[in-house]
């Protein structure tokens, strides 16, 4: 993982946190926006215009790749470095789990 | 009665909210955007006043790949209108939303975009005031006895002036934009 992924991604938005969640399995940006919606009690909302981009980067940046496209909608899975790099954020969000229930 | 109607409105390149403001106001008032085909003429038609969120994107790598774009914007229950100069417009009405809904949802992906505004638009413009303007503003210097020379250099320290305003307008909405997200 270069300096590049470490300082985009590490830590990294709520956005690109579910995204590559998601991706663990192969789905197009809006199964991604239905499936946080309901994993989260329709408390996060994803739009188009961040997908998108987010999507783009993602790819560019080779966290995810393009699988194949399913009526105009392009489909994508993680890559061994997303899984890296996703990882490394649960390792942080536990983190700073425990501190916070420690401190309580 | 008229049922259509066009109005003159200039935005810089950084003031989409301020249009998006615009429009949604034309629409609350009932007159709803059909397109706009030179730069500031925008046309409406009358409509049922109704709230409707507009909202611009600036995105080339969507342009490029406009069907799978605009699907996804379909997908999520925004209307796409038209790309204008980079821009893409699109609309949904506050009835089919639940509380209030942006294209964007959090502000790295708003700054994203501001960044790809400034990457494409913006640049450019620079690169034609360095490596253009102020070179011809000073080649007839030198002639500045003839008229010609006098007419020469006169337009295009009028055009560096012009350029300069824009920039210094270009870093003040910048400048504010990115406070208003932080």
């Amino acid at each position: 993982m270069n300096a590049h992924i470490k300082k985009v991604y590490v830590p990294m938005t709520e956005t690109g946190f579910y995204i590559l969640l998601c991706l663990r399995d192969t789905m197009h940006g809006y199964g991604i926006v239905q499936k946080v919606e309901a994993i989260t009690q329709g408390e996060i909302k994803l739009s188009p215009g961040t997908m998108y981009g987010s999507l783009s980067k993602m790819e560019k940046d080779g966290l995810i790749h393009f699988v194949r496209e399913e009526d105009k909608r392009k489909l994508y899975r993680i890559t061994e470095l997303g899984n890296q790099v996703l990882e490394l954020e649960i390792m942080r969000i536990e983190r700073l789990y425990r501190t916070m229930k420690e401190v309580q | 009665m008229k049922t259509t109607k066009t109005e003159f409105r200039f935005f810089t390149i950084l003031e989409w909210t301020q249009e998006q403001e615009y429009l949604r106001k034309q629409h609350n008032n009932g007159w709803r955007f059909i397109n706009m085909k030179f730069p500031g003429l925008y046309h409406f038609e009358k409509c049922e006043p109704e709230d409707v969120t507009y909202q611009l994107d600036y995105n080339p790598e969507g342009i490029a790949h406009k069907a799978e774009y605009i699907q996804m914007f379909l997908d999520c229950g925004w209307e796409y209108m038209q790309d204008y100069a980079g821009y893409s417009y699109f609309r949904k009405p506050a009835s089919k939303m639940d509380g209030t809904e942006e294209i964007f949802c959090d502000d790295d992906s708003r700054l994203d975009m501001m960044k790809r505004v400034f990457k494409h638009r913006i640049i450019p413009l620079i690169l034609i005031f360095c490596c253009v303007i102020i070179p011809q503003m000073f080649s007839q210097y030198h002639h500045l006895n003839r008229l010609s020379g006098i007419i020469f250099t006169g337009i295009f320290t009028v055009m560096g002036i012009f350029y300069l305003i824009l920039f210094r307008t270009f870093a003040i909405q910048f400048w504010r934009y990115r406070k208003s997200l932080k």
